[in-house]
């Protein structure tokens, strides 16, 4: 059993909390016209990959104004066919175009041979936690840090289903990301929402007693020093006639138990970037900047950070 | 092949076959679904899939959808996300296939135009992505400085002409710009009018109109890296001193280069 990292010392210096938005299209010209104070936006960086247009024009605009972080959702850094080398061409050309304060995708895969071709589930697919996963995982790390010479963030996941492995053979999530960290020397984006998204649907499955415990164990077992930015977002429940399953649809106001989650974060972690997502059903923009207002609170209450 | 590779081609097999009932048995050796059922997970997965299948094509084909309506368009995406998934990991890559899929649909056989029409709402939505040209008008210059022979134009981005046996040009115009009328169409229709359309982008615009006679023609000359002159031969019916004005003025036409400094990008 791993050993709970030590919380952040009190003498450690205070650092003011960066918060930042996912930018979105509903967005695009209110917040270049607006420009609400935030510290960072963060954008999907495969919404850019195009080589010219609007969408690209919009986020040089947003880029002049704020700093940006990329944040991919198709990568499949963890797939065994590897990463496409036309998908890590794309995002060089963006890194270099935009010049990025952070660059992230998430410990999943989507490439897999289907029929004569592999192909691209377009979703976060989940991966075991095996030592052949962290090795195929590591390796495709190393091959976008080596690419795009700079240090990556690999964010854990929401997994709505859980790889049969044998015992032995299995790390703790935690085990495999710290890992994953010293190996590469990549970072890790900790969204705190998917946490308690799979410690929900664990509790629901009977094999997580108390969520809340879980998550805070889960936070305290993550290396500090490898936490670069973390994340923000909403959940649902989904009761239906299949069954009853947490879906981490982004697209509501965090929850009370994610404050708290991210409360017991920030203690963990210090005033590490912070990014408010919502990605459905997407509300006015005022809503946005009132969670993000809230984690700069919740920063100060917690840290004494002057947000 | 290693344990990883099988259990994530069983993963992509039960997200992309269909019906999904033999690979989610070969699945289920893998894994365990999380929530209340073993197959809750799965389900979510299949369900973000088709959905973002939606989303994805009504982006990039808005008129196929709304001639098809909310239903039968939802139909359509899913089967092409099983019949032809993505290959790339930006979804907006995905859906080119949908105008040669449609022609191979045997509910779709009573609209014999809708997969011109899909093929025009492609080249639109290339164009808004294509790379960015800058203009350059003082170089219209050379077109009366140089012999012709030597000249190529420059294109906007994301040009292309579609040639049609149906009005599609008409068909796109009057679902997005009201014109002309829907029952000008119908007529055009039940006449079985043939339409080339022209797309291109106006600054960050994708543009759509009814190509002029002998457009097609030239433009498909020029697009080919053909020389000004014979690519205006290849279509007397195109009055090329009238044409030049128009496609300038509304940024079809960006400027001209030597093709011997291979300018057109």
């Amino acid at each position: 059993m791993p050993t709970p990292h030590t919380q952040m010392a009190e003498s450690e210096p205070r650092q003011p909390l960066h918060a930042g938005l996912g930018w979105r299209h509903p967005h695009y010209a209110q917040l270049l016209e607006q420009r609400p104070a935030l510290d960072f936006l963060e954008v999907h960086s495969e919404n850019f990959f195009a080589a010219g247009g609007a969408a690209l024009a919009v986020l040089e605009r947003g880029r002049k104004l704020y700093p940006v972080s990329l944040h991919g959702v198709g990568l499949s850094l963890g797939s065994a066919a590897g990463v496409d080398p036309w998908h890590l061409d794309q995002l060089a050309n963006l890194v270099e175009r935009i010049d990025p304060v952070r660059v992230s995708d998430h410990a999943s895969f989507a490439r897999a041979p289907f029929g004569d071709r592999v192909v691209h589930a377009a979703d976060l697919l989940p991966l075991p936690f095996t030592h052949e996963a962290l090795d195929v995982l590591a390796a495709n790390v190393q091959r976008v840090q080596d690419r795009l010479q700079r240090r990556f963030m690999v964010e854990n996941i929401s997994a709505y289903m859980q790889w049969n492995s044998a015992a032995d053979q299995t790390l703790q999530e935690t085990e495999f990301l710290n890992t994953l960290v010293r190996r590469t020397g990549c970072a890790l984006l900790v969204d705190v929402n998917n946490i308690y998204v799979n410690a929900l649907n664990a509790h629901k499955a009977g094999s997580c007693a108390d969520p809340m415990a879980a998550c805070k164990s889960w936070l305290e077992h993550i290396d500090p020093d490898a936490v670069e930015e973390l994340h923000l977002a909403g959940h649902c429940n989904v009761n239906d006639a299949h069954g009853d399953i947490v879906i981490d649809d982004h697209g509501s106001r965090v929850s009370a138990p994610v404050w708290e989650l991210y409360r017991h974060a920030l203690t963990c972690f210090g005033a590490v970037p912070t990014l408010m997502e919502w990605d459905t059903a997407i509300p006015a923009l005022d809503v946005l900047l009132d969670e993000v207002a809230r984690a700069r609170a919740v920063a100060e209450q917690t840290l004494g950070v002057a947000a | 092949m290693s344990t990883l590779a099988q259990q994530q081609q069983a993963l992509v097999d039960a997200l992309f076959a269909w019906p999904a009932d033999d690979a989610l048995n070969r699945l289920n050796a893998h894994c365990t679904g999380v929530g209340s059922q073993a197959q809750r997970g799965i389900l979510a997965y299949q369900a973000n899939g088709h959905a973002l299948a939606e989303r994805a094509l009504q982006s990039a084909y808005p008129v196929v959808a709304q001639m098809l309506g909310a239903e039968s368009f939802a139909d359509l995406a899913r089967a092409l996300w099983h019949a032809h998934p993505p290959v790339r990991g930006d979804v907006a890559q995905w859906g080119g296939d949908l105008a040669d899929f449609i022609a191979q649909s045997d509910q779709l056989q009573d609209e014999p135009f809708m997969p011109d029409v899909a093929r025009v709402e492609w080249q639109l939505h290339c164009s808004a992505t294509a790379h960015d040209q800058e203009a350059d008008l003082a170089s219209l210059a050379l077109l009366t400085t140089e012999d012709p022979a030597t000249l190529g134009l420059l294109l906007a981005p994301g040009t292309g002409c579609i040639r049609s046996a149906w009005p599609i040009a008409s068909i796109w115009l009057a679902h997005t710009e009201c014109t002309p009328s829907f029952a000008e169409v119908g007529t055009q229709l039940r006449a079985r009018t043939a339409q080339d359309a022209v797309v291109w982008r106006q600054g960050l615009q994708p543009r759509l109109r009814l190509a002029l006679p002998g457009e097609y023609a030239v433009l498909s000359a020029l697009q080919a890296g053909t020389e000004l002159e014979p690519a205006v031969a290849q279509a007397s019916e195109l009055d090329f001193t009238q044409w030049l004005p128009l496609a300038v003025q509304t940024g079809l036409v960006l400027g001209a280069y030597r093709i011997s400094e291979e300018r057109q990008p």
